[in-house]
């Protein structure tokens, strides 16, 4: 297993995990329609900054406020760090430069990786940190995940005809979509423990991917590389044990509906869900981190919880993490 | 972790006028795209989705085809060659550096300003993510699909050794990448976990 | 019509990448999904970018589509009623 130290979200309900958080608390969303964004697409609804970002800047603020939550035993951290960037669409279709660009920007000498597993990336890239940790490695990793809407992303959901006119309602009989929306959201992974300033932070335990193998852009019907992931972290767990199921959840017909199945199928159906697209709308590459943070958050500490995700071209994950307070003695 | 030799039971390398399997040369008439076509044709000649994807899918899918049938092989769970049988056991692993350029920039042709008709058969394939779909479909592979974009090839090999850890039986992992329909590479392993 | 119906085959054929098809392959009664031509979800929705871009017919809802689309014949008889080009 390996230890958060630090985490961040920024996102168009605010700067940092904690107002990020409270936003959803306070039933906030980010959702708006937007007319006039990108020249010809439709107006479309969908969770954006006010003031248009740049990619690598809005990363590395996240980085910077997740860093700032960690004790460090020495400034060597930086040697023994890998940089893990999550997105889909990276800096105007360029993933590679910009996960370089930040890498660069904190002294890191180590290649930074970049995952695009679509929308599970967010996922894929704790599990990625979380083998390496385990491998020995690395002592560290730096999870951050960022998308930035653009007319090219826009335009193709609206060509998919995956879009809801408005704010989105996963699981809803009446659910006609899903939203887009634009975060960076960052979690420190640490081999090591660290003090920390009375924030619950958390173990990654287990991660989990499977593809369906059904069709490239549409979940398989009885959710079967969802149920094996659920099925892979749930080892040695009962569906009591699980304190909160962060679902996916983006509203469209299809996704909602295969995700029930997986859930009945590895008896979670009843556990208490955390559905976050109606605030953030579907953050993409920065998904899997931003909705982990605020289910973290949102339990208690000693809960576990798990966090699951979907994305074109069959792909399904899922980690277990368990939600704790450590001191350095322990 | 286990720092010796990683065990490639086989390994193909595709580039636009030259096709090597376990160090033979496989002979084609055609080069690029035009080759890919002509190895489908040989190989499989069967699969009309073959002409949906991309020349990064096809790529991706030719390589893993000739790759696949060419090795005896075995997991836990199923004989790899025999198609309609689930694995879940092996993993797909890919990387390149470019993601899915070229797709993206067909794509970019449909949703120029003043021309705008999104074609959602080119949307699609933006994702770099989805040549490892496709593998997965062409031979029921239900276990793991990922896609790492990277500076070069080597540093696929912490990652794969990293999964070994995980116990997945078998990696189907390498480098795929395109630019252009007729400017690619494509080398993949199948590297054995004992 | 029949010119309609011919020229829609050859712009079916190359929008869904029919590789190794020609019109005179095409039976313009057979259903275009499910058996016939076996299309999917993503053939469906470029078949709606279709008639935008070449007819100017902008389909609203895509459930309508299934109707539309039953076959290359109830597709041209569509497109004549609503053209725009």
């Amino acid at each position: 297993m390996i230890y958060c130290v630090g985490h961040s979200i920024i996102s168009p309900l605010g700067e940092g995990s904690q107002a990020n958080y409270e936003a959803v608390q306070a039933g906030r969303t980010g959702l708006k329609i937007h007319t006039n964004r990108f020249e010809d697409v439709e107006p479309f609804c969908a969770s954006l900054f006010d003031t248009p970002q740049s990619f690598v800047p809005l990363c590395i603020r996240s980085i910077e406020d997740a860093i700032g939550q960690w004790t460090m035993d020495n400034g060597q951290w930086i040697k023994d760090t890998i940089f893990i960037l999550s997105t889909t669409k990276g800096d105007q279709l360029d993933l590679l430069t910009p996960a370089q660009e930040i890498a660069c920007h904190f002294g890191n000498p180590n290649p930074p990786i970049v995952v695009s597993n679509a929308c599970t990336s967010g996922v894929c890239a704790q599990i990625t940190a979380m083998r390496l940790l385990e491998a020995g490695l690395y002592k560290h990793a730096v999870v951050v995940g960022c998308d930035i809407q653009t007319k090219f992303i826009v335009s193709g959901f609206q060509a998919f005809k995956a879009l809801s006119p408005e704010p989105c309602k996963p699981f809803d009989p009446d659910r006609k979509g899903l939203n887009l929306g634009e975060a960076a959201a960052t979690i420190i992974y640490s081999v090591q423990n660290s003090e920390c300033r009375g924030q619950n932070f958390w173990t990654l335990e287990a991660g989990s991917i499977h593809n369906d193998a059904n069709h490239i852009s549409a979940p398989s019907r009885t959710g079967e590389g969802s149920y094996r992931c659920l099925m892979d972290v749930m080892k040695g767990f009962q569906p009591e044990d699980i304190a909160l199921v962060g679902v996916h959840g983006t509203a469209t017909p299809y996704n909602d509906a295969m995700e029930t199945i997986a859930l009945e199928r590895a008896g979670l159906q009843d556990r208490p869900r955390s559905v976050l697209k109606p605030h953030f709308g579907h953050t993409m590459g920065a998904a899997g981190v931003v909705e982990t943070i605020i289910c973290a958050l949102s339990v208690p500490q000693n809960s576990t919880f798990i966090k699951m995700l979907s994305g074109f071209g069959g792909v399904n994950a899922a980690i277990r993490l368990r939600v704790g307070q450590w001191t350095k003695d322990n | 972790m286990d720092k010796g030799q990683l065990k490639v039971e086989g390994e193909i390398e595709i580039q636009p006028t030259s096709v090597v399997l376990n160090g033979q040369p496989i002979a084609t008439s055609e080069t690029g795209d035009k080759m890919l076509v002509e190895l489908y044709r040989r190989y499989v000649g069967d699969y009309p989705k073959f002409f949906k994807m991309d020349t990064l899918s096809r790529l991706g899918f030719i390589a893993a085809e000739i790759l696949l049938k060419n090795t005896e092989h075995r997991t836990q769970t199923a004989t790899l060659t025999e198609h309609g049988t689930q694995n879940t056991d092996m993993a797909v692993i890919l990387a390149n550096s470019k993601a899915s350029i070229k797709n993206d920039t067909d794509y970019m042709a449909t949703i120029s300003n003043g021309n705008y008709y999104p074609s959602p058969a080119l949307f699609v394939y933006t994702l770099p993510n989805i040549v490892t779909g496709e593998i997965a479909i062409r031979h029921q592979i239900q276990g793991e699909t990922s896609f790492y974009i990277l500076e070069n090839q080597e540093q696929l090999e912490p990652i794969i050794r990293s999964t070994l850890n995980v116990k997945r039986s078998t990696i189907l992992a390498g480098w795929c990448e395109c630019t252009e329909p007729n400017r690619f590479y494509a080398k993949l392993q199948i590297i054995w976990n004992n | 019509m029949e010119q309609l119906i011919e020229q829609l085959k050859a712009q079916i054929i190359e929008a869904l990448n029919f590789e190794d098809m020609t019109p005179a392959d095409i039976d313009t009664d057979a259903p275009l999904f499910g058996e016939g031509l076996g299309l999917d979800s993503i053939d469906a929705l470029e078949l709606i970018m279709l008639m935008d871009r070449e007819y100017g017919i902008k389909l609203a809802d895509p459930k309508a589509g299934k109707a539309i689309f039953a076959s290359v014949r109830t597709m041209a008889e569509f497109i004549q009623a609503n053209r725009k080009k």
